[in-house]
Formats: structure tokens, sequence, C-alpha cells
């Protein structure tokens, strides 16, 4: 679900919309974040090196080009034709 | 003894001291990934790790390092614990002449004591899912046995496949998939998308030790990974049907996961610390949606550490990968003595052989490039004698050494295939390949001063396994 009231923006790509996939069994200790564009998924209990934005290693961000052309492992093949 | 399930194996494994329980409270990250990451660094004899104390979970049940020794492995293989790697690979071998050994299907599958359905499927109420590397983009199924049958011969039992691939967790129902398009599971995929189909699959956790070992081994594409599992454990594989895909899975398994990969689908995975040692970059990789979670009360969650080798990722397929390599190439090449195809699961690989003219050993470098796995590996082949062992490395350099004349047996091949894992391959998929021939050459290869080798004495063998029988008796 999205959390408004959250500052919260994804370490690795900066946007803004973060979805909560889960919260901890024991209540209160951690939440599961995921970001809604480039998928990055961390728990808020992390080091800051996987959690904040500006602790997070340069070569892992990400950009919205980054996300787009990424290769697509396997290519999607042609569709085979009836007959 | 043959293991029906995890549990039983964790079982011999503690009883045999190659189990560490670790019952202090423990941070889902680092912690769990940096004890399994620190068991590649502590020896090759490290115990599997049981974590059942993760802050902020009420009862994660965590296995790591299950197959990450030459210990544990020879358990998996219900062989002595100390049995030399040698000696593991050629039981393997031998036990592969069994192949193929029927299974026993079985209704009373414990996993399906609990089960999720459509809306109500939520994989983190049932794994404890944590991440692996810094790098990592989110949390993985790294150890799971997927199934997926080929959809123009789905009643096939041989074509059905049953695999390792790495898969993300993207969302409470929703899964990033990855196949390797050389593996099998990628033809079946390619032959759904073709028609515009969904591919049905189920991915099977926690599973009996030896169906991991099938489950990561490159077998031919219509030979059964269950029957080759019978003949590895010496009795038939005890299998179950899967309730949604009606796909034969283990038996034994902790959970079962059934879905479908949507047809046509890419959506952004990764990067993900990958076994080369490297992180693979962000793809756009195919997408599951999972319909149905089967599991056992209390499910036992099992992960596996891959990083930097050597970690367990390198114990669990490195035999495995040897034994296809070395009757695929015996079956054309009885010359051929042994394979070593343990490193990096086998993008470099040192063979033995006997040489029948010259030339021979290059010639049986290029079959090794050419066998199935060969086609997504095998990227160096490195050829020694028919005297020198594989597995030990310094006889291996002593031959590269002494044998190669760089401008005569070093053989580079531009744009072959790889996979695109490989961090030295450009384009990603594509990379040259090289051969070395460190043989002996023989005529009409004339080459060289080799007439008076140092041979080993008649009687050294015998005292080399009398040695190692009274080194161990004294441990």
């Amino acid at each position: 679900m999205p959390l408004p009231d959250d500052p919260t923006i994804c370490p690795r790509c900066a946007f803004e919309t973060i979805d909560r996939l889960a919260t901890s069994p024991v209540p209160g200790v951690w939440d599961v974040l995921q970001c809604r564009q480039c998928l990055y998924t961390w728990r808020t209990t992390e080091p800051a090196r996987r959690t904040r934005r500006d602790a997070y290693p340069d070569q892992f961000k990400m950009t919205v080009a980054d996300i787009e052309n990424a290769i697509e492992v396997p290519a999607v093949p042609p569709l085979r034709r009836a007959g | 003894m043959a293991h029906d399930d995890l549990r039983s194996f964790l079982d011999t494994l503690e009883q045999e001291g190659q189990l560490l329980r670790l019952t202090e409270e423990v941070l889902p990250e680092p912690d769990l990934a940096a004890a399994a990451n620190a068991t590649g660094r502590i020896g090759e004899n490290a115990p599997a790790l049981y974590f059942d104390n993760v802050k902020g979970f009420t009862d994660a049940r965590i296995a790591m390092n299950v197959h990450g020794s030459w210990a544990n492995h020879a358990l998996a293989l219900g062989l002595p614990r100390n049995t030399p790697v040698k000696e593991q690979v050629e039981a393997f071998a031998a036990r592969w002449d069994v192949f193929p050994v029927a299974p026993e299907r079985r209704e009373d599958a414990p996993w399906r004591e609990n089960t999720q359905e459509g809306a109500d499927v939520d994989l983190f109420s049932v794994l404890p899912l944590f991440r692996l590397n810094d790098g990592d983009g989110g949390f993985y199924l790294d150890k799971a046995a997927v199934v997926s049958r080929d959809p123009e011969d789905p009643r096939n039992f041989g074509k059905q496949n049953v695999g390792t691939y790495r898969i993300e967790v993207i969302g409470t129902d929703r899964l990033a998939f990855q196949p390797v398009p050389m593996h099998d599971i990628a033809h079946h995929l390619r032959k759904a998308e073709e028609a515009g189909e969904d591919l049905p699959v189920a991915i099977t956790l926690g599973n009996d030790p030896v169906i991991t070992i099938v489950a990561g081994m490159p077998m031919a594409y219509d030979q059964s990974e269950y029957e080759m599992a019978g003949a590895l454990r010496g009795a038939p594989a005890p299998i179950a049907t899967a309730p949604l895909t009606g796909f034969d899975v283990p038996w034994g398994s902790e959970v079962v996961i059934e879905g479908v990969i949507e047809s046509r689908k890419r959506q952004i995975e990764g990067p993900f610390g990958e076994f080369t040692g490297h992180y693979s970059g962000g793809r756009r990789m195919p997408v599951i949606r999972v319909d149905r979670v089967s599991h056992r009360t209390n499910p036992v969650f099992e992960s596996l550490y891959l990083g930097m080798p050597w970690t367990e990722v390198d114990y669990l397929v490195g035999p495995n990968t040897c034994v296809p390599l070395l009757k695929q190439l015996r079956a054309e090449y009885p010359e051929v003595q042994a394979v070593n195809a343990m490193y990096t699961h086998g993008l470099m690989v040192i063979i033995s052989t006997a040489k029948r003219y010259g030339g021979f050993a290059k010639a049986v470098g290029m079959r090794a490039m050419t066998t199935p796995h060969g086609l997504g590996y095998v990227a160096q082949v490195i050829l020694v004698d028919e005297d020198v062992d594989p597995f030990n490395l310094p006889q291996v350099m002593w031959a590269m050494s002494a044998k190669v004349n760089p401008a005569d047996d070093v053989v580079v091949i531009p744009n072959l295939s790889v996979l695109e894992l490989a961090p030295a391959a450009q384009p990603a998929g594509i990379t040259s390949k090289m051969i070395i021939d460190a043989t002996t050459p023989v005529a009409p290869d004339v080459r060289g001063n080799f007439s008076t080798p140092a041979k080993d004495l008649p009687e050294a063998k015998e005292w080399a396994a009398k040695l190692q029988r009274l080194i161990a008796a004294r441990s």
C-alpha cells in the first residue's frame, strides 16, 4: 500500500512512490518497502548503504533510462503464425 | 541412506557434526548472509547453518550452506563425510550408469498441510525472506527446484524439467525469473511465448539434498532429473502431484509455489551477486504470477549465499558439472580420463586425456565447447596428459608450465556463445574461447624435447593410499 506520509525515497532510483510489501510479524520491528519504479526492495532495518539515498553506492544507482533500456533476457521471440 | 526430505538430511548433518545451530538473536540483514558468506572462508569442511531466532520474525527457520562443503556433499550422496573429492566424483559417475531409476509416486506429501490461493497468496507470510549482497535488487529464492513441461510435448516425463534458476521476489504474489537461454526451461518458455501462451511452473523449496543436486546438473534435455535422482540415491525418488499444475514435484519439499510465467512480458530484475563473483546488471526478465502456495507447517526456508567463489554453489554444482561432461566426452572419445569442471560452473574446464595422434587433445577441447553445457559455459579448456590428475592443481600448473608452447598450443576462437552472466563476455552472451593444450605432443605433431620424463615410482600409488588411510585413521 502507498505510504503518503512517509518521506522515504527509493535509495536506488530516487523515485518517490514507495509501497510496503510486508511488516514484521513482531509488531513495529521492521517493514519491507519497494520502489514502484525500479522494484528495488529493502527492509527498514538494513544498513544505511542499502536504505538511504545519500549512502547508496553510486555503482548500483539506476535511472529511468537504465530501466527502460535494460536488455531483455531472454528476448521475447516472434509469435508463431497458425498453420 | 537416501534422504526423502530436507529435515532428515539436516538431522544427518547434525549427527555427523556438520550442522551448526545459531540460537542467539540475529538480524535478517546483514547477519544471515554474512554468516553464510563466512562459511566459504573458514575451510572446506564448513558446516550447514540453522537459524531460528531472527529479529522481527516469530517462527522463522532458515537453513544455509546445506551443501556448502565437501563433507556435506559426501553426506548428501550417502558417502562417508571424509570421502576425498576425486572419489566423490568417481562415485557420482558410477551411479550415473544406473540411470534411469523410475520414481515412486506418493499421495501423502507433507506440503499439503497448508494452502494459500488467489488473492490470499502472500509469500512474505510463508517465507522469512532476506537480502544476500549489498547491491542485490531485492530478496531472492536461489535454491529452488523449478518444474516445467515442454508445452509441445507435455506428457513426456523426460522432457519435464527440474532446474535451479534465480528468482527475485518482486511482490507478495509476483516473482521475477531468470531462464538462461541455454537452459531447459528457456526452451519451454520460448515455445510457450511463440504460441502466445503462459508457461505454468511449480517452484519447490527446501528439497531433499539429491533433488537439489540434480536440479543444478546440466543433463540432456530429455533426461529426467527424477530418474537421475533415483540413480544417485540408490532408491526411487519420492514424487507427488502438484495440485494446481498437475506437475510432478518432490514429495519431501517444504514449500510448493505454483503459477505461470506470464507470456511475452519482461520487467526490470536484479542486479544479483552471482556465482561468477560479480553482479549481473539490471535486466528485463520474465515475470511469474503466483496462484497457489502449499507448505508444511513451520516450513524450513533453505537459501544459499553466493558471491565471490568459493561459496556453497561451487560445492553444489562442481561435481555435478564434471560428470555430464565426462560422460558426454567419453561417449565419443574413450581416451578421456577425468574432467574437472568445478570452477565457476565450468566456465573453465580441465580435461585429462590420452592421445590417438597429434592434435587429438585440441579436438577434445573443441568437443567440450560444443556439449550442451559447453555452449553456455566452457570458455577455457586446459588439456593435460592421461597421467595428470586434473583435480590436482599443482600438477596442472606443472603441465602448463612445462608442456605449453604458446604459439602452437594456445588456440583462441572468436565470437562463441556463453551465458549472459559471464563477466568477460562482450557483448553479453558472446565471448572468445580458448584451448590450452598442455599435453605432450605425439606424432605426427613432433615438437619439443619430451623423451625423458621423470615418472612416479611404481610403488608410489600404493604408498599414497596407505598414507591417506593412516592419516584418516589418526583423525
